[in-house]
């Protein structure tokens, strides 16, 4: 096999199709920059997923005085007595895994040092703050049904699932998820079909050469690669403008939104996710420089 | 060398058969004419030896070759055996005689100092020393045939087919082509050649294989074009 000889037609067919090189070019590169983004969401969502799984709680709150809550309303705030037996009424509780009781003075601290409260935490006091149960299940599916067996109790305010609250936030990450997957599946039809434009056009072009070499008994790998090598290298320059792309992705929106999450998206994930789409990127373009040959190269 | 038994081709949604039950036998190093009206399956037969078309019914072997047994992957190499020369040249435009001759050393993997002495060498065979380098549309419609046949036998094949290469040339001219024709069917090359041309196979006094609407009327060693009639 002669490297160069291969080389020199993939050279020549990419700049005598150049307008279509770009185009499939630009068209890989999008679609796999976005099929990067899903999956750098999916990586993100599902590492906070486990996080939170591990952490998320029931709140249960108590009544104190002045408590503007539909329970509580009109009574005192709960007593001491009050206090242990509802401990005691959820330890003895099968699903629950353990109970730690959090006073006014510790949620203060909480929700001081929590960053996105800090314009808050000037004019809230500790008399503020509610006390609370923070409850923790063994399995956090079983919420519905301690919520209901907890708040008939006397002294109980009000009780709050910590994932109804981050439900929504996963709803969202979920939904940008899938329609970066849907526009990355659309761009992934459009490159194939650029792509086994690109061919066509290019064994038309050389069309004289590929009949003299089909004569003269050339092999049918040596007529085919540079026409699935020219597909390959323009779906390998796509998948380094994608690369570059999800890199831009990584620093400008992920590291700024990192802040806010437990557990930041790494760089090893990033790399995973360009080898990944690099990977499908080549592929498709094989697959549908080989599909159109069939089609337009009789050997 | 090629062997045709009872070889039937009928070309999809055509009712009429391009070759009819034909029965040849080529030897090896033998020059043998085919001759026939226009449409009279000529250029089919030339096909069938190549496996670019594959018979309805009937035996072919070329090279001692059974071509029906012969795996889409292993014709190429057939083809490496067999030269091939059409009426149109079929040159590359963009190379100049050199690259023209040597693409086809280069398609089959060749290595680069073989093909650097046997190109040379075979266009010296042709006649075109000196024009290694004038690309094609600076040669005469003669001297792009001879690049062709320079390229078709630079291979050293075995079997030579040629499809009315003296269609597109004038008689004058065409002598020079059959003397080359005639030089490299010296070296032992059986050549097979389909003409319309009465003047030359006259001239030659070869066998002559006559077909008329895919059937062989006539098959005669040092035959002339037109005896039949
Ligand atoms: N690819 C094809 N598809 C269908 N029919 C074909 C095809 N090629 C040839 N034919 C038909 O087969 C018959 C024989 O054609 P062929 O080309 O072998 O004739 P020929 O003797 O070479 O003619 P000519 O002297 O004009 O070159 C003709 O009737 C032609 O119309
Ligand atoms: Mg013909």
């Amino acid at each position: 096999m002669r490297a160069n000889f291969i080389f020199s037609e993939v050279w020549i067919g990419l700049r005598r199709n150049l307008t279509m090189t770009i185009a499939v070019i630009v068209t890989v590169a999008v679609g796999m920059a976005l099929l990067g983004v899903g999956l750098m969401i999916n990586s993100q969502v599902s590492s906070m997923t486990g996080y939170w799984t591990d952490k998320v709680e029931l709140s249960v709150y108590l009544c104190k005085k002045g408590s503007p809550f539909e329970a509580c309303r009109d009574k005192s705030a709960i007593s001491q007595e009050q206090k242990v037996a509802l401990e005691g009424t959820i330890r003895e509780m099968p699903e629950v895994e353990s109970v730690v009781f959090e006073d006014a003075a510790k949620a203060y601290e909480n929700f001081t040092t929590s960053d996105s409260n800090r314009t808050l935490a000037a004019i809230v006091k500790v008399e503020d703050m509610p006390e609370s149960f923070r409850v923790k299940l063994r399995d956090p599916d079983t919420a519905a049904a301690v919520t209901e067996r907890i708040e008939g109790q006397a002294g109980v305010s009000n009780i709050i699932n910590e994932r109804d609250l981050l439900d929504n936030y996963f709803g969202f990450m979920g939904k940008l998820q899938y329609m970066a997957l849907g526009v990355a599946f659309l761009m992934v039809c459009a490159a194939t079909l650029l792509i086994g434009n690109t061919v066509r056009l290019s064994a038309y072009n050389r069309r004289r050469e590929t009949g003299i070499m089909r004569l003269v008994g050339a092999s049918n790998v040596y007529i085919q690669l540079p026409f699935v090598l020219e597909g390959v290298i323009a779906g390998l320059i796509g998948g380094v403008f994608a690369a570059v792309l999800l890199i831009i992705t990584k620093i400008m929106i992920f590291e700024g939104i990192q802040v806010y999450m437990p557990s930041p998206l790494g760089w090893d994930t990033v790399a995973a996710v360009i080898t990944g789409t690099m990977a499908v990127g080549v592929l498709i373009c094989i697959l549908a420089s080989f599909i159109t040959l069939r089609r337009y190269l009789r050997v | 060398m090629i062997h045709f038994d009872n070889v039937t081709k009928v070309y999809a949604n055509q009712n009429r058969p391009a070759l009819d039950h034909v029965s040849v036998d080529v030897d090896k190093g033998e020059f043998v004419f085919l001759v026939g009206p226009s449409g009279s399956g000529k250029s089919t037969f030339l096909r069938l030896v190549l496996k670019e078309e594959r018979p309805n019914s009937g035996a072919i072997h070329v090279a001692g070759k059974d071509l029906a047994r012969l795996s889409n992957f292993k014709v190429p190499h057939l083809r490496r055996r067999i030269g091939c020369v059409f009426q149109d040249f079929r040159l590359l435009p963009n190379k100049n005689v050199y690259e023209n001759v040597a693409f086809a050393l280069e398609v089959i993997g060749k290595p680069r100092r073989f093909i650097r002495k046997v190109v040379p060498e075979v266009i010296e065979l042709v006649g075109l020393e000196g024009k290694a380098h004038r690309m094609p549309d600076e040669l005469s419609g003669g001297e792009q045939q001879r690049v062709a046949m320079a390229r078709a036998f630079v291979n050293r094949p075995m079997i030579l087919l040629a499809d009315e290469p003296t269609g597109n040339i004038d008689p004058a001219t065409s002598i020079g082509i059959m003397k080359v024709l005639d030089r490299i069917n010296r070296t032992g090359t059986t050549v097979l050649m389909a003409t319309h041309d009465a003047a030359i196979v006259d001239s030659m006094r070869k066998r002559v294989v006559e077909l008329e609407d895919g059937k062989i009327v006539r098959d005669q060693s040092r035959g002339v074009y037109g005896q039949a009639y």
